[in-house]
């Protein structure tokens, strides 16, 4: 579980083929004015020099999988009608080559919820799980951030190795590449790989501790889930917070932390297909009652519940863990510069003055 | 005075009688301003309006319908306001709008491009106008870029950079740059055959992550949470993730816009994966005003597919 | 079915109830033969048809949609086929942006007596989508691909 290699940039076509050769690998590709993740072709660079515009997340929470499909067999008025349900094939290993430390600290906050936490494995979710359990992560360490980059604050570093496989630190004509589980192992276990050096290790350790120093000074963020639950009922403090939101949910599809989904069921005639796709806390159905009543009618109780739950309702029952890893794609891709930084350091400041 | 303290007085003289003043504020990014909404009098000294006014301010005015508000808009935003009035979306006598001289804004994917190489949006620390130019400061140093090389593509196709119909004008009047729309965009991707031209949506469409910023950063797109996209009966769309149900939903929105759409560009702006969707609401906005001379938020009179007449003479029918 | 077998397209007609729908059973009662490609929706008139509805038909498949109604100045609701020609009209011009040859999309007045001019109509037309061939379809959603495979 700690195997270090060394991968020059030559060889990096190589050792994605040799990946590809027993799992799906996804990796960052430009498209348009987007860094997305995508099945890695064959010759194709992956992009590094940009940070991905979206999360991985979808590796391993597709926006719409097919939980199964059914047909209705035979005819309604006999009471014979059967329904013939199959079930979605097996998801096959994949490595998620290029993600941001980001990426990988969100798929912490993903497991908990999905692992059933506080329901005695009774909401186990084997979707989720069985592509977690066969997927493995490359993460590449960041050297500058952004200004929209927050990671530091939530527990989190631009070359964090927390929830990774394989860290890869670009150094002197290459990359040192650092395994953290046996997964990772076994991906460093590749012909096009070199054996690591002391001196490579050394100036690995010398490019964290630069992008560590970048990331600039960290705010005590631990009145923030208290604050929030004080200003719970202060609609002036969200009216003032939200007035500029969409209410789109750019933020959460963007967010490698946002796990909620919908379930709904497409059909056609006597055929279906059960669906769970991604939703968001943004979107007025969300929480819309089948009564008409809306418990959370407007934006403010929307972005509210977004706050909320990332930096108060979430870290109250996950051992304080906040729902967030800092990696400011809600800010950056934000349409209208909604700062979720800002919200919860103003309700911080907010509840102190009180 | 220069303008930006003009428009400071301009918004704390408009606070006397508004609920609230909308206009651009500091952002979280050097390139992108926030929506501000000014409630008190120290809020007016955070509004700007310059090359980085991006958002469409318009947009908000029908949630306050009701109450009196200001707006500060460019000429762009006045012609959706323009068009909020017309269709009753809003009481042009509750909105108190002071206009200023546009000189284009910033496209931030443009500004990305210049800047490969170098760093990332992101990473830029300042910004400074001069003459013309910005010049931008970055870890590696200082680069200048002229406005025209990195200004938004509606910009360089805008015809009423000062707003219409203002009720208080600040700054000295500028000349537009240009004649009529060309639509270099549109001939570009009709140049092409059709299979290409549905190849290019399915490529494009294939990325969008379905998170409706396009709609709710459309100022003219009224429905809100009635949208018949998220609507289960009528079931237009389904919940699937594929480039079908995508594209369809970028054929309602277009079509919900024909002859309402004044081109203000945010759909495309806000998409967080940039796909060009402006394109299909141009393509309609080309082909309503080539029927029926009207252009959304500029022209009085009842949208024309809220109204007809017997004849038509722009309208050749088919004849079998 | 033919269909499948490729000899035949898929055409989708919207038609309004009371002038071209009494004239496709005009059509059909004085036993005019015509092509079998289309498939007709019957609609109670030509400004009941939301646009959308032909952008749906073309985006999920169909070869040609065809759309009619009564004559201007003849609808049964006064006014419903003036609304109706101008949002047609405005459609097209959003057809080649997608891709889509605007050829696939026509619509036309026929009233209730005119089945002569229905058959001349449908004949015309599906030759035009036969001149044009298949159309070329979006991909559908791998996860819905279980669901349309057994719709058929």
């Amino acid at each position: 579980m700690s195997k270090t290699k060394f991968l020059s940039p030559g060889a990096l076509p190589q050792w994605l083929s040799e990946l590809a050769a027993k799992a799906t690998v996804y990796a960052p590709r430009r498209e348009g004015r987007a860094v997305v993740y995508r099945p890695h072709i064959e010759g194709e660079a992956p992009e590094l020099a940009l940070r991905p515009t979206e999360s991985a997340k979808h590796v391993l929470f597709p926006r719409a999988e097919a939980l199964f499909s059914f047909t209705k067999q035979g005819e309604a008025e006999k009471s014979g009608r059967r329904l013939e349900v199959q079930e979605p094939a097996e998801p096959g290993p994949a490595v998620i080559f290029g993600a941001l430390s980001c990426d990988a600290r969100g798929f912490l906050s993903f497991d908990p919820v999905y692992e059933g936490s506080g329901t005695d494995g009774e909401a186990r979710d084997p979707y989720y799980l069985k592509r977690r359990e066969k997927t493995a992560l490359v993460v590449r360490a960041c050297k500058r951030p952004l200004s929209t980059c927050f990671c530091h604050w939530v527990s989190g570093g631009p070359a964090s190795g927390q929830g990774a496989d394989v860290l890869a630190t670009e150094i002197e004509g290459g990359f040192f590449l650092q395994a953290f589980t046996e997964r990772g192992d076994a991906l460093l276990d590749a012909p096009s790989l070199a054996e690591a050096t002391a001196e490579q290790r050394a100036e690995a350790d010398k490019a964290h501790c630069a992008a560590d120093k970048a990331m600039g000074e960290i705010p005590d963020l631990g009145p923030a889930q208290e604050s929030l639950l004080d200003l719970f009922d202060s609609a002036e403090f969200w009216r003032d917070r939200s007035a500029h939101c969409l209410s789109c949910g750019a933020c959460t599809y963007l967010c490698p932390t946002c796990y909620c989904f919908n379930i709904t069921d497409e059909s056609s005639g006597l055929a279906g297909v059960r669906l769970r796709s991604w939703d968001n806390c943004m979107s007025p159905q969300f929480t819309l009652e089948a009564s008409g009543h809306n418990p959370r009618p407007g934006k403010s109780a929307r972005l509210r519940n977004r706050v909320g739950h990332k930096f108060s309702y979430y870290p109250k029952i996950h051992g304080g863990r906040f729902s967030c890893c800092g990696c400011g794609r809600c800010i950056k891709s934000c349409p209208s510069s909604v700062d979720i930084r800002k919200i919860v350091l103003d309700a911080i400041k907010e509840v102190g003055h009180v | 005075m220069s303008m930006q303290d003009e428009l400071k007085s301009a918004v704390r003289a408009a606070l006397a009688d508004c609920d609230c003043v909308i206009g651009w504020g500091p952002g979280p990014e050097v390139l992108r301003r926030s929506p501000l909404f000014a409630r008190q009098e120290a809020d007016a000294d955070l509004f700007r309006a310059d090359f980085q006014a991006v958002n469409n301010p318009a947009l908000f005015l029908p949630e306050y319908k009701g109450r009196k508000v200001g707006v500060v808009v460019k000429g762009c935003d006045a012609r959706s306001v323009g068009q909020l009035v017309n269709e009753g979306l809003i009481r042009r006598e509750e909105v108190h709008v002071i206009g200023f001289p546009c000189d284009g804004v910033i496209d931030v994917g443009k500004v990305a491009a210049r800047l490969e190489g170098l760093c990332e949006p992101g990473e830029v620390t300042s910004l400074r106008e001069e003459a013309g130019a910005v010049v931008l400061t970055h870890p590696g140093g200082e680069l200048k870029l002229e406005k025209n090389d990195v200004r938004a593509d509606k910009c360089g196709r805008c015809r009423f950079p000062n707003a219409l119909d203002a009720d208080l004008f600040i700054g000295a009047p500028m000349e537009p740059s240009t004649g009529e729309d060309p639509y270099d965009d549109l001939k570009a991707l009709e140049s092409r055959p059709y299979e290409e031209r549905m190849a290019f949506w399915e490529r494009e469409m294939s990325r969008c992550i379905r998170c409706y910023a396009c709609r709710n950063a459309c100022p003219l797109c009224v429905c809100r949470d009635q949208c018949v996209a998220v609507s289960r009966d009528p079931h237009w769309l389904t919940q699937s993730d594929g480039v079908r149900d995508k594209l369809f939903f970028q054929i309602i929105h277009a079509s919900h816009l024909a002859g309402r759409c004044t081109g203000c560009g945010e759909c495309e702006r806000a998409c967080p994966v940039g796909i060009p969707v402006l394109l299909l609401k141009r393509a309609l906005s080309r082909r309503v005003e080539d029927l029926f001379a009207y252009r959304a938020g500029i022209d009085e009179g009842r949208p024309p597919l809220l109204t007809f007449s017997l004849d038509e003479p722009a309208i050749k029918e088919r004849h079998w | 079915m033919s269909v499948l077998a490729g000899k035949e397209l898929r055409i989708v007609g919207f038609l309004c109830n009371w002038c071209s729908y009494g004239g496709a059973d005009t059509a059909g009662v004085g036993r005019f033969t015509q092509p079998t490609d289309l498939r007709i929706v019957r609609v109670p008139c030509s400004g009941r048809i939301n646009p959308l509805f032909i952008m749906k038909a073309l985006v999920n498949g169909a070869d040609g949609v065809l759309v009619s109604g009564c004559h201007p100045r003849d609808c049964h609701y006064a006014e419903g086929n003036y609304y109706a020609r101008r949002r047609l009209e405005v459609l097209k011009g959003l057809l080649p942006v997608l891709g889509i040859d605007p050829r696939r999309f026509e619509y036309t007045w026929v009233s209730a007596s005119e089945g002569q001019r229905w058959q001349h109509v449908v004949e015309s037309f599906t030759g035009q989508i036969h001149a044009l061939g298949p159309s070329r379809r979006l991909p559908a959603a791998p996860e819905l691909e279980a669901l349309l495979s057994r719709a058929m």
